[in-house]
């Protein structure tokens, strides 16, 4: 909201520079935002921002309240002449039929206006806070909404039928024609202002176009009236339409300002709009009174909370320079300088400060006063106390720092995702919808980060990147049904796109693979002390059929990996495969071992021996590799690939696996012999068993 | 011929002199390979004496011959002897380029957002605050009842959120962890809650409908909001430098009495940078404790805000945008 100075002037003395008013009025909570000189008529103007808890602030007046407790100045009212006429109008009537909504509803009215000129100080007034003139009419109450922060509607009284003003919900199915034009169909729970055929006005939020002051206007319906906040709010909300008016009815306008708003505006159609005759008021209702009216404050409640002591008489003072009627407890006698101690009172609120119902409210409006930078800096005391770490964050930034320094980055995509690229019966099927999404089909808490991470993939081939080694540690969610709350899952995804490396003077490029992949994910689950893990080939809509598997320890899921499919490169626009892993944070926690125990190496020579088989396609490494290490007798220490390859001399349908076997033993010197023995047994074992055959 | 002889004798005695005083000074391998090369080479002092042994009569010949092996010896076993005590240049001497990039490990990079998270986090660890974390989806009771932020009023406006079919939420701020550990424990708490947050905010270059707070609680009996400035001054220090100066401005929050917003001075103004306040006894209540002995201040954050202004980042899409050529900046 824009505050003129020149207009604060109207009520409080104002000492330039502003600027150093504008900054004791943010320290106070009301902050000014920006603080502008103009030229032609000079003035100084306030942007100022308010929270929602102080719709009093919303007027030129109030602002000059708080500029006079915060200066401790005195405050001029706006002027009133006592309203003028005596008698009420003929005939007219005001009805309200939903007291809720509309608690106290106040006219008057104004016949025969003969100028029609806004003076030259409202028009600038209205123009410096962004307000263009319309007519004297219009201008006025803008003008007094500017100034006491209470909204008025005008209606042409002649367009008011049957001399009746209606409070009141719509009738079913009841559509108006707002101010704009434009047609709306009523809702419900609106409140309306009908005359005896019609509704005129969306109470508190807008003006009708059959009801609105023209230039053909000489008698004038003028309403001032308390709305329901919430109502307002609601309708406002419901119909998407927002005014002046109803944003400060939504919050609150004070009770008392309604009829303070009205006799300004009086007095000043009067004053420039020369009317033949203005009527007496007419009221409906009665003016909402505030729940709580007193507090009860002790000097204690204000050292516990702010941790410094403000002297009782310091407190009084401040809440008096509030507007807050105070009365002090106990001995009349004023407290005696230094020595005075402790205090007790009971303070009064005014009309136009709902906010404030509890002692610690009145503490904050003591702390505000008294001033945030006047309250001392301290540390609390710390007695020791354990400050455990959560074990999963621990992993995490393992994790976190593990692949980086493997030469991948971390992303941070949004949770949110759209079903591209994933199978509304596998992947969707128990995943978390949002009802309301903000854009364009982002409305699934995602169930998985591939098409996210093929996203960023997306984005940086597009900018030239052609080496995309990526991961995530974030949130997956899902919806089993089994589960009353939606499951969040933390999951470390990882995406391989492209090159492994960049080819330098030393080194030739090469693309990633799989197996990088799956390096990765095996060197996070043994760090974490996961031994004895299962592998089995699995399916997923969004990897390539046949070459995905997942990693188990027991019955427990820690990871699976595959080449994402076909389908969704072409949809991504992709040329090279995309390699993609999840690991389940959640579950490795529970199975990370976290404290490893030291194992004595063998003190006895190794002997390594190879071995190089052809076999069938079908035959699995890992098979053989536990059925060499099965047949060691204990002697053998490891058994590692070192080679596979096909084509050449191996047969269509067959690879070439070769094995380094180390034999070691933990008690005594292996010798040639005995090695060479039972390594030429296992290979004989193996020929049978498994159609193997040898390859030099 | 007695004048030739003794002439050799006395050149070869000159030149062994000659060249013990310029073996001293070398003191490099370049001055030692020219001592060699003067000495020794081909047209070398030596070689040159070498070749007048041919004017010296038979009979001395075997005598100054032998002379000259022994200086021819003596140099020889100087110059390695030399060599090995000079700065050695070695096999790459000719082959080595100092300029040749060398070949660097594989780039990774940790995402700027957590980088602040874990420098933010690592403060407050320092200072005895324990990191929690709890979920996204959440309910109205965590997000707004609890909070002391009434339905369907304009306090909700800061709040707008993304809504289940069932009626869970996406919570709007981190506050909701405050709720769920004062639910869980009993005081005295010290906790901050890094996390995810979400509001329905139309994507610009300083807004984003999902985002990361960082939510601070310390509550126990006698905790002060004296204790709320000295704690979080003690933060922005450690977090902006020492020098960082600030202001405390009063502000409002369904949640906190008094509520305040934290501005630290940027240049020739003052910047947002954080809100907190003392907890609202109502939150206590909700949440089982009792309001009348219980003391505490809460605190939250935006992480995206602190790492543009700490970084110079200027639009808040480059942290989800991942472009590599900005992930790989930090």
């Amino acid at each position: 909201m824009k505050i003129s100075t020149n207009w604060l002037k109207d009520f409080v003395t104002l000492a330039p520079p502003f600027a150093r008013i504008a900054e004791r009025l943010t320290l106070a909570g009301l902050e000014v935002k920006k603080c502008e000189a103009l030229t032609q008529p000079a003035d100084t103007l306030f942007e100022i921002e308010i929270t929602s808890n102080r719709p009093d602030w919303l007027s030129h007046w109030g602002v000059a309240r708080e500029i006079a407790a915060v200066e401790n100045i005195s405050l001029k009212n706006p002027v009133v002449d006592p309203d003028t006429g005596r008698t009420p109008p003929p005939g007219w009537k005001i009805h309200i039929k939903d007291a809720a909504g509309c608690p106290y509803y106040t006219g008057v009215l104004i016949e025969g206006i003969t100028e029609n000129k806004t003076p030259d100080f409202i028009v600038n007034r209205l123009l410096a806070c962004g307000i263009r003139s319309i007519n004297l009419v219009v201008d006025i109450t803008n003008y007094v909404l500017l100034e006491v922060g209470q909204p008025l509607h005008a209606f042409d009284a002649d367009l008011i039928q049957g001399k009746e003003i209606l409070v009141r919900k719509p009738k079913q199915g009841e559509k108006f024609t707002v101010i704009n034009g434009a047609q709306i169909e009523l809702k419900a729970d609106d409140l309306v202002i009908a005359d005896s055929e019609r509704a005129v006005a969306l109470a508190g939020v807008m003006g009708g176009k059959d009801s609105e002051i023209n230039e053909r206007t000489r008698n004038v319906f003028l309403e001032s009236a308390f709305f329901n906040p919430g109502r307002i709010r609601k309708t406002s909300r419901a119909h998407q339409l927002s005014s002046e008016s109803s944003y400060r009815f939504e919050r609150r306008v004070d009770p008392e300002a309604v009829d303070v708003g009205r006799s300004r505006a009086v007095s000043l159609i009067q004053k420039y709009g020369k009317p033949r005759h203005i009527s007496a008021v007419i009221k409906a209702g009665e003016k909402p009174q505030l729940e709580v009216k007193t507090i009860h404050l002790r000097s204690e409640d204000v050292t516990q909370v702010l941790g410094v002591e403000v002297k009782p008489s310091q407190i009084a003072l401040i809440l008096t320079r509030l507007g807050l009627q105070v009365k002090q407890h106990g001995s009349e006698a004023p407290a005696v300088s230094n020595r005075e101690r402790g205090g007790s009172w009971t303070v009064g609120i005014p009309s136009y400060r709902p906010d404030l119902t509890r002692a610690i409210d009145l503490v904050e409006e003591i702390a505000r006063i008294y001033g945030f930078e006047n309250i001392p800096e301290t540390l609390p005391a710390r007695p020791p106390f354990s400050v455990s770490e959560n074990p999963r964050l621990s992993l995490e930034r393992k994790v976190r720092y593990f692949l980086s320094g493997a030469g991948l980055s971390e992303t941070v995509t949004f949770s949110l995702v759209s079903e591209d690229g994933l199978d509304p019966k596998q992947d969707l099927q128990q995943a978390v919808q949002i009802v309301n999404p903000l854009q364009h089909g982002l409305h699934w808490m995602r169930p998985t980060l591939v098409t996210s991470l093929l996203n960023v993939i997306k984005k940086n081939v597009n900018a030239g990147a052609d080496s995309i080694q990526i991961f995530e540690i974030a949130n997956i969610y899902g919806a089993p049904p089994a589960s009353k709350h939606p499951v969040e899952e933390r999951t470390c995804a990882i995406a391989l796109y492209g090159k492994k490396a960049a080819q330098t003077w030393l080194d030739a490029a090469r693309a990633v693979t799989f197996y990088d992949l799956k390096g990765y994910v095996e060197a996070i689950l043994a760090s974490a002390g996961c031994q004895e893990l299962c592998v089995a080939k699995i399916e997923k809509s969004y990897f390539a059929g046949q070459s995905a598997e997942a990693i188990r320890l027991w019955q427990t899921p820690l990871a699976f990996l595959g080449e994402v499919s076909g389908d969704l490169l072409k949809k991504w626009d992709l040329k090279e495969p995309v390699y993609y892993a999840e690991i389940s944070l959640e579950n490795l926690v529970q199975h990370a071992c976290r404290t490893p125990t030291f194992k004595e190496w063998p003190r006895y020579p190794a002997i390594e021996r190879d071995l190089s088989l052809v076999v069938k396609e079908a035959v699995k490494s890992g098979d053989l590799m536990r059925e060499i290490q099965g047949m060691g007798q204990g002697l053998i220490r490891e058994v590692a690939l070192f080679d596979l390859f096909r084509g050449k001399r191996v047969p269509e349908g067959c690879k070439n696996l070769a094995f380094r076997v180390v034999y070691q033993s933990p008690e005594r010197t292996l010798v040639s012999e005995d090695v060479q023995q039972l390594h030429e047994k296992i290979a004989q074992t193996l020929v049978q068993k498994y159609q193997a055959s040898f390859q030099s | 011929m007695g004048f030739g002889v003794t002439t050799m004798k006395d050149q070869i005695s000159r030149l062994e002199n000659e060249a013990k005083e310029e073996l001293a000074r070398a003191d490099s391998f370049e001055t030692i390979e020219s001592f060699r090369v003067a000495y020794l080479g081909k047209k070398g002092k030596l070689t040159e004496l070498f070749k007048q042994l041919g004017t010296v009569s038979a009979e001395e010949k075997k005598s100054v011959g032998a002379e000259l092996n022994r200086l021819k010896q003596w140099l020889e076993e100087a110059v390695e002897k030399g060599k090995g005590n000079v700065p050695q240049a070695n096999a790459f001497r000719e082959t080595f380029d100092e300029t040749l990039p060398g070949v660097q490990p594989p780039k990774g990079s940790i995402h700027i957002l957590q980088q602040t998270i874990q420098e933010i986090s690592a403060i407050f660890n320092r200072m005895g605050f324990e990191i929690v974390e709890g979920p996204e989806i959440e309910t109205e009771f965590h997000n707004f009842t609890a909070l002391n932020i009434p339905l369907d009023h304009p306090s909700r406006d800061a709040f707008d959120t993304f809504y289940t079919p069932q009626g869970q939420l996406l919570r709007s701020q981190t506050s909701t962890v405050q709720i769920r550990v004062m639910k869980d424990r009993k005081p005295p708490l010290r906790i901050i809650a890094p996390g995810r947050v979400y509001r329905p905010d139309t994507v610009d270059a300083s807004h984003s409908f999902m985002f990361h707070q960082i939510e601070g609680l310390m509550v126990d009996g006698s905790v002060t909001f004296s204790d709320l400035k000295g704690v979080l001054h003690l933060f922005l220090r450690e977090l902006f430098g020492a020098q960082t100066k600030i202001r405390f401005r009063p502000h409002f929050f369904p949640f906190t009495e008094p509520s305040v917003e934290v501005d630290i001075q940027w240049g020739k103004g003052w910047l947002e940078i954080l809100g907190a306040g003392s907890v609202d006894p109502n939150v206590f209540q909700e949440v089982g404790y009792d309001k009348a002995v219980t003391k505490g201040f809460a605190f939250g954050l935006g992480v995206e805000r602190i790492a543009m202004l700490c970084h110079g980042i200027n639009d808040i899409r480059h942290f989800y945008e991942n472009d590599l050529r900005f992930l790989r900046q930090f």
